[in-house]
């Protein structure tokens, strides 16, 4: 295995995760939080536009359905966040879901704005229906704690973020890999070729936007933990504009590309938060920067160029590779 | 009572008043290669789409197997043991040659959403099994040499042989072909007469051929079917289907068809 290999990088980056609360002060303990929460965002998205390739744009809206649906439940039935939690994800699960079934009628540029309606729609409620959503000015959700373990409640919470995007990312990976992400490429790359080896459409269609919506679910559920603050402008269409330029940036069809494109550009929001008015031309400048020079992303330019980085669609079994590379290639060029 | 494994009765498509096919039938045995043959816009191609379930007929019914597939989601008639492949390439561009392969064997693989993402072990027993499938696919047709290529590297004859493999990869009862031989160099026609006689022969997998390249046609098929303008003018075997009048006058045309008898 090549020393700056996927796998090796992959550990390293977790390992100083699990220690950088001992060294981070507050702040920066906020913005590793912040880049946990948008790896999740990223790797559901990632799943739904980079695998699947559909082009949705209500990532942020199901964001924002998990923040609110995981503080609406404390605050009006007094629900416990260890309750209310799991619930939001479920519920922002059961809404991508939902709008998975005009994603079967529809593709392209009118997927992306009947989803895009969906996530103004989303916007809209969150504003005016204030008996519920407490409108523009949002609601404080209460104070999580983690009372039988000694630890306060923002290191407790980065640690769960931690845990949640290990177990999640693995998921993804395996899912990736298997039959499952072969018939979303599948999808992606040619619907009458797929359904014509037996991939049913809209299972898969509807299978993408569930786990995307999952993902944007827990999201939506730590952020509003982390903030203890909810309010509909955190969900609106800028917001889907970053989650889609993190997998353009990270590399679309890519689980890995998810976190590295979240990572740098939480960073680099963050490191321009100071100068105003800079962090959305910056934001701009990467974008088009991407689109026209790295078109694969930060994992495309890996994959070329690092040795270790590929990412095959099935488990690469070494041991069992038959002898390929120096046998054939001249002698049995067929048709 | 009827031993055609693939049976199409009365089968009518219209696009907006043309009739595309108008009350066409079709009994195909099994083992048999069947061609489909006919001058342009006969209706080859709607045949084959109305066959997988892509274009539902106005009218009429198509049986595999003695159960009727009318209706179907082309998934699902799939599932039941029908391939077939498309006119231009539809490899997964996305995908390695080995990829494509395993992608062929989705219907007959079970994993589930929890199995694959937890890495299960009856997963990863099914996964290795389908990855052994498809290296022995390759192998059928001599490319194992390609199979950790991206499939949008390969050449456009490779690219239309993977695609037939990826049918096959399924154990299906049929499969279509819509002009297989496009794109193959003159040379490589004689080892595809082969391969088709071998997908039937060794994998006794029954074929239907649409193919503009008479002499493949000819060579291979047991019977022959020939549509022109929607209708079924002529069936029989490739030599008398060759030396039938009325397709010769679909084909060249009234008077070239008259030289064509004097000569």
């Amino acid at each position: 295995m090549a020393l700056f290999g996927r796998r090796n990088v992959l550990v390293a980056m977790l390992l100083f995760a699990a220690v950088a609360p001992t060294f981070l002060n507050a702040y920066y303990l906020f913005v590793a939080n912040t880049i946990l929460i948008y790896v999740l965002l990223a790797i559901g998205l990632n799943i739904l536009v980079g695998y699947a390739g559909q082009l949705a744009f209500a990532n942020a809206a199901m964001f924002g359905i998990g923040a609110y649906g995981t503080g609406l439940l404390q605050v009006h039935f007094g629900w416990p966040f260890w309750l209310a939690f799991p619930l939001g994800a479920l519920i922002a699960t059961m809404v991508g879901l939902a709008i998975s079934l005009p994603a079967l009628r529809l593709s392209g540029l009118y997927l992306a704005l009947s989803t895009l309606a969906f996530a103004q729609f989303t916007q809209w409620v969150f504003l005016n229906w204030e008996p519920v959503t407490f409108g523009a000015g949002g609601f404080k959700t209460p104070p999580i704690s983690f009372a039988p373990l000694p630890i306060s409640k923002t290191l407790g919470l980065y640690y769960l973020s931690l845990i949640l995007v290990m177990v999640l990312f693995a998921l993804a990976q395996n899912l990736v890999r298997s039959r499952i992400g072969r018939a979303f490429v599948a999808v992606r790359d040619g619907e009458i070729a797929a359904e014509s080896l037996g991939v049913d459409l809209l299972r898969y269609k509807a299978l993408a936007f569930g786990i995307s919506g999952f993902y944007a679910g827990i999201a939506g559920g730590l952020y509003s933990a982390m903030l203890n603050f909810v309010s509909p402008e955190g969900f609106d269409l800028f917001q889907m504009v970053i989650h889609k330029a993190m997998i353009i940036v990270g590399g679309l069809g890519s689980i890995v590309g998810s976190v590295l494109g979240a990572g740098t550009l939480v960073f680099v929001l963050e490191a321009l938060r100071k100068v105003k008015g800079v962090q959305e031309i910056a934001f701009g400048a990467i974008l088009v920067g991407f689109i026209l020079f790295m078109p694969g992303g930060i994992i495309g330019y890996l994959k070329e160029k690092v040795r270790g980085w590929e990412e095959p669609l099935h488990r690469a079994r070494a041991s069992r590779r038959p002898p390929v590379a120096a046998t054939s290639e001249s002698s049995e060029v067929r048709p | 009572m009827n031993e055609a494994l693939l049976s199409v009765r009365g089968v009518s498509v219209s696009f907006g008043g043309v009739k595309v096919l108008d009350g066409i039938d079709l009994d195909v045995k099994p083992g048999e290669i069947r061609g489909l043959i006919g001058p342009n816009g006969a209706g080859k191609t709607t045949m084959l789409n109305v066959i997988c379930g892509i274009h539902p007929p106005h009218q009429g019914d198509v049986l595999l197997d003695g159960v009727s597939i009318v209706g179907r989601k082309p998934s699902a008639i799939a599932r039941l043991g029908l391939g077939r492949t498309f006119q231009t390439s539809q490899l997964f561009r996305g995908m390695t040659v080995l990829e494509n392969l395993m992608t062929g064997l989705h219907h007959r693989t079970t994993a589930g959403f929890v199995a694959a993402s937890l890495n299960l072990r009856r997963y990863r027993e099914e996964e290795e099994a389908a990855e052994e499938a498809a290296r022995q696919a390759l192998e059928f047709i001599g490319m194992s040499a390609f199979a950790d290529r991206p499939a949008s590297a390969l050449s456009f004859g490779q690219q239309r042989v993977i695609e037939i493999a990826r049918t096959l990869i399924s154990d299906p009862k049929v499969v279509l072909l819509d002009e297989p031989a496009v794109g193959l160099s003159l040379n490589r026609l004689a080892e595809f007469d082969t391969l088709l006689r071998r997908i039937r022969d060794e994998k006794g997998v029954t074929l239907i051929l649409i193919e503009h390249v008479i002499r493949l046609v000819m060579d291979v098929c047991d019977q022959v079917t020939v549509l022109s303008s929607g209708r079924r003018i002529a069936e029989g075997t490739p030599d008398a289907v060759r030396n039938d009048p009325g397709v010769i006058e679909a084909y060249l045309g009234k008077e070239l068809r008259a030289r064509h008898s004097a000569s």
